[in-house]
């Protein structure tokens, strides 16, 4: 058995040796077999989402593949969780539980939402669009603002340091292109996730005046393109650019895709932003386990207690909670009749909402299970120097917006985004990176590594540099250079 | 072999189809060896040949499976130029390269690849050589006094080599020069290498100038408006230039200039995977024959044809060649 202390978290020192003491008890009791023991993996987490999808254990199941096709266990224990006295009870349940899923049946104290699949496509997804599209809604129900619920209680995107610094290299560029009689006509720049728009209000101000400064006459030039599929958040950063307002364009657009909707600016665009987008892009994990992958899927549930619990709450049936969370998906907190008990049951819903999952074989699926760039052998030869056993994040969702997003770069031109990124593998086994929820969104960290790989394949080196300027700020700047 | 009007080839490369990126840096990381890469390679050209054949062009090329890239499969060949074989990571990027003493003359070898081309079809062929000036900007000088020294050395060793192409048959010898567009200033004396570089060769000569198409995607931007007049003193028999992507502005500078080149006329955007229709690969070539006669146009994609799956590579050159055939017949021919 090895144990994966994947935190160093001097609160969970209990409950880390709770979780050993707790696995010889099932041992003994025979609840574990001496082979699964043998090959049993414990992964220890500290969930520092207050917020997130786990109950205190969960275990995953899985078939092994080629060579060694015996059944496989992978078990994780949020230390933060743990009551004392509780985990072997949990532990046990939890096993019990993962036997039932992979005899295909949903566990009799779990009312499950969907079935098995890739966590990029689970229906937790469509809470996170419906927060987004209802953000409003959502910020006038919980009285604060979204920005309120990020670290710090604001995002880093408005940092003026920052910003002035963006501008700066941004003049630099432009006047590197002019002199060499390559600056376009119109100097298109683009930000994606517009927030409040804070952010590129600042930009622009900022611009102008550094422009002034030094004559260079490239504002008049500019043409700003504010992308979001949030019409609240277009309509929230018209107001904060309305100084600009000639030079904006304000598009509702899918930052997994942006070059559908740009397509004729292919090849144009100077400078593309992104803040705290990847991180809330549908996302996949991968287990490798001895040198093997494993694609995890997720099933979304709701434990059957608090779905009890919501019924009684709204007056609604609890044998149709499955069918009633899809229509709030689908219809909004509207849906219900009474919007005040359409919010209610909304957050409710999110918060008692959690995931389990199952392992499945690499070479079971098909290539489009994989992102744009990257595929199983590109992704075997990116891990070759990475940890023989990690769990990570594929970030589907930000190679995605990665590899659509850079066509749209004008020779020179280049991508920055603000985020939080893991940029080495074994910072996975060092940390809980997600999912978790951040109000009604989901919060994942970005796979660098992936990102920097898919980059340089596209012609893109992709550089990472600590944002220095909030102390204490887990935020990187991801930069691209074109690669020669 | 007599061409039709408006013949139809490729700038050089087809699509470099996955398996072969993948068997390419199995080599490079030594898990296959040579022996076994030089065989996938002659099976690769083979079916490059046939799609080009089948798609029915009237030039075609050995479609550069066996290259890396457009400068490592020069550099690798030329005595005293020392290459670091660690600096690659993947086989698609360019090695370090540097030059430390004068070049020695010596043959390059092309001669075999373009032989091999023609043992497997009956059509026109072309090879396409990387020009001097380009080669210059990827090589390290640590020995000429400048990079025009460096450029014009290099062109009288590839001087040579287009020689032996011609004694091997060449008939069709196209020089890619894309880093002009990127290096206008150098022009004068880039054109000046170009012309050593085909000092006395017996083909028709194209050269080929493009906005870049490394990772499938322009490197600048601008107008071909900075080739003029210079490029007028090129010893080349044709240009060939994209207009597909970049639109048929650019055009006008031959009514401008009325250079006395032919034109290859870039009517496939390489950098989309949309594939265009005939009708519209007919309409770029009507916008051509504004400027020149149909005696003087080549059709051709922008630029090679590498970074596209091959499925819309095959598609484009169909549509290419149908699209040429539209106006051929409202030609009469």
């Amino acid at each position: 058995m090895i144990l994966q202390l994947n935190h160093l978290h001097g609160k969970a020192a209990a409950a880390t040796q709770e979780v050993t003491e707790a696995l010889y008890g099932l041992l003994e009791d025979g609840h574990i077999e001496q082979s699964e023991f043998a090959r049993l993996r414990i992964q220890l987490d500290w969930l520092q989402y207050k917020k997130n999808f786990r109950e205190v254990v969960l275990v995953t199941r899985g078939q092994g593949s080629g060579d060694d096709p015996s059944p496989i266990m992978h078990v994780q224990v949020d230390t933060r969780q743990v009551v004392t006295g509780c985990l072997k009870p949990a532990m046990l349940r939890a096993m019990l539980r993962s036997d039932a899923q992979s005899a295909r049946c949903a566990a009799e104290d779990r009312l499950a939402l969907e079935e098995f699949q890739p966590f990029r496509t689970s229906i937790a997804w469509e809470f996170n669009r419906l927060f987004w599209h209802r953000l409003k809604d959502w910020e006038a129900a919980t009285g604060k603002n979204y920005q309120q619920a990020l670290p710090g209680g604001q995002s880093d995107a408005n940092h003026p340091d920052a910003v002035a610094d963006g501008v700066a290299d941004f003049w630099t560029l432009l006047r590197d292109l002019e002199n060499k009689q390559r600056l376009p006509a119109e100097i298109f720049i683009m930000e994606i996730g517009v927030g409040t728009g804070q952010r590129c209000a600042l930009f622009i101000d900022r611009f102008q005046a550094l422009d002034g400064q030094r004559g260079t006459n490239y504002y008049p030039r500019l043409r700003v393109l504010l992308g979001d599929y949030s019409l609240h958040s277009l309509d929230r950063s018209r107001a904060a650019v309305q100084k600009h307002i000639d030079l904006c364009s304000f598009m509702v657009l899918d930052a997994l895709n942006p070059l559908k909707t740009l397509s004729f600016l292919r090849h144009k665009i100077l400078h593309v932003h992104l803040t705290n987008v990847y991180d809330n892009l549908p996302n996949d994990e991968v287990l490798r386990r001895d040198g093997k992958l494993y694609f995890i899927q997720s099933r979304a549930y709701l434990p059957m207690a608090e779905a009890a619990r919501l019924a009684q709450k709204y007056g609604l049936p609890a044998e149709k909670m499955r069918t009633l969370v899809g229509r709030l998906l689908e219809g909004g907190p509207d849906y219900l009749g009474d919007y005040e008990r359409g919010m209610g049951f909304w957050m409710d819903a999110w918060e008692a909402m959690r995931l389990e999952e199952r392992l499945v074989p690499i070479e079971e699926l098909v290539d489009s299970t994989f992102p744009p760039g990257l595929d199983v052998a590109k992704l075997e030869d990116i891990l070759q120097e990475a940890p023989s056993d990690l769990r990570f994040a594929l970030s589907s969702g930000a190679l995605e917006s990665f590899y659509n997003t850079i066509p749209l770069l004008y020779p020179r031109g280049y991508l920055q985004v603000q985020d939080i990124f893991v940029t080495d593998f074994n910072q996975y086994r060092l940390g809980f990176h997600g999912p978790g929820k951040m109000d009604g969104s989901i919060v994942n960290w970005v796979n660098g590594v992936l990102l920097r790989e898919v980059g340089e394949r596209a012609g893109y080196d992709v550089h990472f540099a600590p944002f220095h300027y909030r102390k204490g700020s887990r935020t990187s700047i991801l930069y691209t250079t074109q690669r020669e | 072999m007599t061409l039709p009007i408006l013949p139809t080839t490729v700038v050089g490369s087809y699509s470099m189809p996955g398996w072969l990126e993948r068997l390419k840096t199995e080599y490079f990381v030594r898990r296959i060896s040579r022996h076994d890469l030089d065989e996938i390679h002659d099976t690769a050209v083979k079916a490059d040949i046939k799609d080009q054949e089948v798609a029915g062009l009237d030039i075609i090329t050995d479609g550069e499976a066996r290259r890396d890239n457009m400068i490592d499969y020069f550099v690798e060949r030329l005595p005293g130029v020392q290459i670091d074989r660690s600096s690659k990571k993947f086989y698609y990027d360019f090695y370090d390269s540097v030059v430390q003493g004068k070049l020695p003359m010596a043959s390059l070898g092309l001669a075999g690849d373009f032989k091999f081309l023609r043992m497997f079809t009956e059509r026109e062929a072309k090879i396409c050589i990387t020009g001097a000036h380009c080669l210059s900007k990827r090589i390290r000088n640590q020995h000429y006094a400048s990079e025009e020294a460096l450029a014009m050395d290099l062109a009288r060793v590839f001087n040579l080599e287009l020689k032996e192409l011609v004694k091997a048959g060449a008939r069709y010898i196209q020089i890619d020069e894309p880093y002009f567009s990127g290096f206008p200033e150098d022009l004068p004396w880039a054109v000046k290498a170009l012309n050593a570089m085909v000092d006395g060769v017996a083909a028709k000569i194209a050269v080929h100038i493009c906005y870049g198409n490394r990772y499938g995607k322009p490197s600048w931007e601008g107008s071909y408006r900075y080739l003029f007049p210079t490029i007028l003193g090129a010893k080349v028999q044709q240009l060939t230039m994209e207009f597909a992507r970049r639109g048929g502005e650019d055009l006008d500078l031959f009514k401008e200039f009325n250079p006395p080149f032919d034109l290859g006329v870039g009517v496939i955007d390489v950098k989309s995977h949309d594939v265009e229709t005939p009708d519209l690969v007919a309409e770029r070539i009507r916008k051509a024959l504004e400027v020149l006669p149909p005696e003087r146009i080549f059709i051709l994609p922008d630029c090679g044809l590498f970074h596209l799956p091959r499925d819309v590579a095959f598609a484009k050159l169909n549509a290419m060649v149908e699209g040429t055939r539209l106006v051929r017949a409202e030609l009469g021919n």
